[in-house]
């Protein structure tokens, strides 16, 4: 931590998601119709709710949870988009059954500082070039 | 760390282990139970306060014999790392941004140090080493950090009696650390 303090080992890793359709080195085709696509969990029960965003985070939307929703377990997302052949950043947020709402990486980096690499689940953004390319947002 | 992600899958293999030989008469018809003698062979975890450290001693100049030989190659010749960690130097590091972990600075407990050399090393060799060895080698590592004094012999007791630098700076999981405002429009 930045304190020079460190935490003990912990097991439990707390709500996380990623899109993972479309995602890095995949490529649109063309404009039109995508469906996103994704998994989340949480390892302290079950997910209750991901939200998707598909303009850099500006504002998001529900997605729909594929049954069934069983806790700590994968649990696939989907939400149809509309791809206008822009360039776009697209990510996703998992919220547990505790009410923990999965951080960004700003957050996680305020708190834990640079040098914390364990239970990383920061938001993980895509993002999306004009030619359909899918690359790491973070990078 | 990767030497507590070893001690966990230690202690499953040791509970499997266990299981085992408490379904002696499985219904799959496979299998026998372990005798004690091959749990013994597993059952070499030391905890933080160094229970189960078995007898033996080892002096800082044997240690430094066994580390020219055994060590050196990946550690360094005064295990300032090359192929393998870094393991002396780096106090007063962990609170900057570039921390430099080493036995020194970072280890909680000493008795890790001894759990760890003869559980996984040398890495072309692990379990090699005789627990005599394994004493020298950490006294001789407890040594290059300025924790031991050139003389010292390290056993059981000795080891369980080093204080670690670091030990009062781990603390517990204070997780959920992050609160996520969940802002729905116009974030």
């Amino acid at each position: 931590m930045p304190d020079g303090s460190a935490r003990e080992f912990t097991f439990y890793m707390e709500a996380k998601s990623i899109v993972t359709r479309p995602s890095g080195g995949q490529k649109l085709n063309a404009p039109g119709f995508h469906e996103i696509s994704g998994i989340a969990w949480s390892g302290r029960g079950k997910v209750r709710r991901v939200d998707v965003s598909v303009d850099d985070g500006k504002s998001w939307q529900q997605a729909q949870l594929q049954e069934p929703v069983l806790t700590r377990a994968l649990t696939r997302f989907r939400l149809p988009w509309h791809w206008d052949g822009q360039s776009a950043v697209i990510q996703s947020r998992a919220i547990d059954e505790t009410g923990y709402v999965q951080p960004t990486l700003a957050e996680l980096l305020a708190v834990r500082g640079e040098n914390y690499f364990y239970h990383n689940n920061a938001i993980w953004p895509w993002r999306i070039a004009a030619d359909g390319e899918v690359t790491n947002a973070n990078a | 760390m990767r030497t507590r992600e070893l001690h966990i899958a230690m202690l499953a293999a040791v509970a499997l282990a266990c299981a085992t030989s408490a379904q002696a008469q499985s219904p799959y018809g496979i299998g026998r139970p372990a005798t004690p003698a091959e749990i013994a062979g597993w059952n070499i975890d030391i905890d933080r306060e160094g229970h189960n450290l078995p007898p033996g001693s080892g002096t800082v100049s044997h240690g430094h014999e066994v580390f020219d030989q055994q060590c050196a190659a990946c550690h360094g010749a005064k295990g300032e790392g090359g192929v393998g960690d870094r393991l002396v130097g780096g106090q007063a590091t962990l609170a900057t941004p570039n921390p430099i972990r080493t036995v020194g600075s970072y280890w909680p407990n000493a008795s890790t140090l001894f759990d760890y050399i003869r559980r996984a090393m040398p890495q072309n060799a692990p379990q090699s080493l005789s627990n005599d060895d394994v004493y020298a080698v950490s006294a001789y590592v407890l040594n290059l950090n300025g924790l031991l004094p050139a003389d010292a012999a390290l056993d059981a007791s000795t080891l369980r009696a080093v204080k670690m630098p670091n030990r009062g700076m781990f603390v517990g999981d204070t997780r959920p650390d992050v609160k996520n405002p969940a802002c729905m429009t116009g974030c």
